[in-house]
């Protein structure tokens, strides 16, 4: 039996991971016959609508907190398959899916859900099913708050894949990610595997992705062009490889999946000083060069 | 690691010689004698470009052929690996019809590519 891999996927708030994730995920499944469990680690419990075909699936948190503690949840009530070609119940690859929830906004702390659920998922054998592959966390947003790095501070995550594009937040948070990842790396075991840029389409995107990836010690695995083909699957709930098996962004998630499934790039990641992030962004002309005695000058002065 | 497709062990790090890359593809078992054309159709915002090329003593030409030949399932060029043709066509070749191609391919546009 080939080793539980434990990947996650970081990324700015809105960048796509979870379209990504799900895509990708999906073609690990569909194309390579890959059996995965997913856990969503987002309030917001979108990591597994698109292979649900539903709107949210109830949340670990949600769940626990209708039946009054997490010990009277079964796993069964909060563990979901995939539906249609994802289904356990089809050839191919099959996918898990579970949410941990999270409060609701402004009231306590959204990574309790998140260690709540591991250690439930853990309990209950979830990581035990036969022929399990690969369990893929989809996590919430920047590294700001230790809760949401719960997967990777515990050793749950051996490998992160960092979603971004060629904008500036979003290289700011890989950054920030990779400094969360290089404080548990030793602890935990935790490893870069590498960038997925989730394009924007902007001037020089991909030499930028790269050139960011270079200095963390990484790679650019994947470079995801936007088509307006994943927003028509979304609307049906479906992942492209579902919705339109045959089309070019098909192709794209299905490499970056033969790609995951091959890596064996796991680095400690080497983040740059904000000082050096910032002339890497000036070299690409995402921020410019302002005269030092211009700076906090009015334009209008 | 991957470059064009091929996969290169982690131990070789992030920067891979280019090399080894052309290494990969002279061991790929593809009969790049056997294409004397490819064609390409580049699509952006609507407007379509058809594109051929020949240069067969080229890098750009062994790494299309590949593609074509070894990589692709469809039609469709996928981006990563366009832009990392023309990364490295840009440092292994020196004329100037490959390096207008190399500009072409830095472009948002989506590419289809055959061998004729």
């Amino acid at each position: 039996m080939a080793q539980l891999r434990q990947i996650a996927f970081y990324g700015k708030g809105g960048i796509g991971k979870s379209t990504t994730s799900q895509n990708t995920l999906a073609s690990m499944a569909h194309y390579f016959d890959k059996n995965i469990l997913i856990v969503g680690c987002d309030p917001k419990a979108d990591s597994t609508r698109l292979i649900l075909h539903e709107k949210a699936q109830n949340t670990i948190l949600q769940l626990a907190a209708e039946m009054g503690t997490v010990e009277d949840l079964e796993l069964e009530d909060a563990c979901k398959p995939g539906a249609g070609i994802f289904s356990p119940d089809t050839s191919g690859g099959w996918i898990n899916c579970t949410e941990s929830g999270g409060p609701e906004p402004g009231v306590g702390c959204a990574g309790r859900g998140v260690i709540t659920a591991i250690n439930f998922l853990e309990e209950e054998g979830a990581y035990e099913e036969e022929g399990l592959d690969f369990v893929s966390y989809d996590v919430l947003g920047d590294v700001v708050c230790g809760g949401f790095a719960m997967p990777i501070r515990e050793g749950k995550a051996q490998e992160i894949y960092i979603v971004m594009s060629g904008e500036m937040m979003a290289m700011y948070a890989a950054n920030n990610i990779s400094k969360g990842i290089l404080k548990y790396a030793n602890t935990g075991g935790v490893r870069l595997a590498g960038l997925i840029c989730n394009a924007r389409m902007t001037d020089r995107e991909y030499d930028l992705a790269w050139a960011l990836a270079r200095e963390l010690g990484t790679q650019m695995i994947h470079f995801v062009p936007r088509n307006n083909i994943v927003q028509h699957a979304e609307l049906r709930r479906m992942t492209v490889v579902e919705y339109s098996p045959s089309s070019d962004q098909a192709q794209e998630y299905k490499e970056l999946a033969r790609k995951i499934i091959a890596n064996d790039m796991k680095i400690i990641p080497t983040p740059l000083e904000m000082d050096d992030l910032e002339d890497l962004l000036m070299e690409f002309g995402l921020e410019e060069e302002v005269l030092e005695e211009e700076i906090g000058k009015s334009a209008e002065l | 690691m991957f470059i064009l497709g091929f996969h290169f062990p982690a131990d070789m790090g992030n920067n891979v010689p280019d090399e080894k890359v052309v290494e990969k593809l002279d061991n790929s078992g593809v009969d790049f004698d056997s294409v004397n054309e490819i064609k390409m159709v580049s699509e952006s915002h609507g407007v379509k470009e058809e594109l051929s090329y020949t240069k067969k003593d080229t890098f750009m030409f062994k790494a299309l052929v590949h593609y074509v030949k070894a990589v692709a399932s469809t039609d469709y060029m996928i981006y990563t690996n366009r832009y990392q043709i023309s990364e490295l066509a840009k440092r292994l070749d020196s004329d100037d019809e490959t390096m207008a191609l190399c500009k072409k391919f830095d472009s948002m546009a989506q590419f289809k590519i055959v061998a004729a």
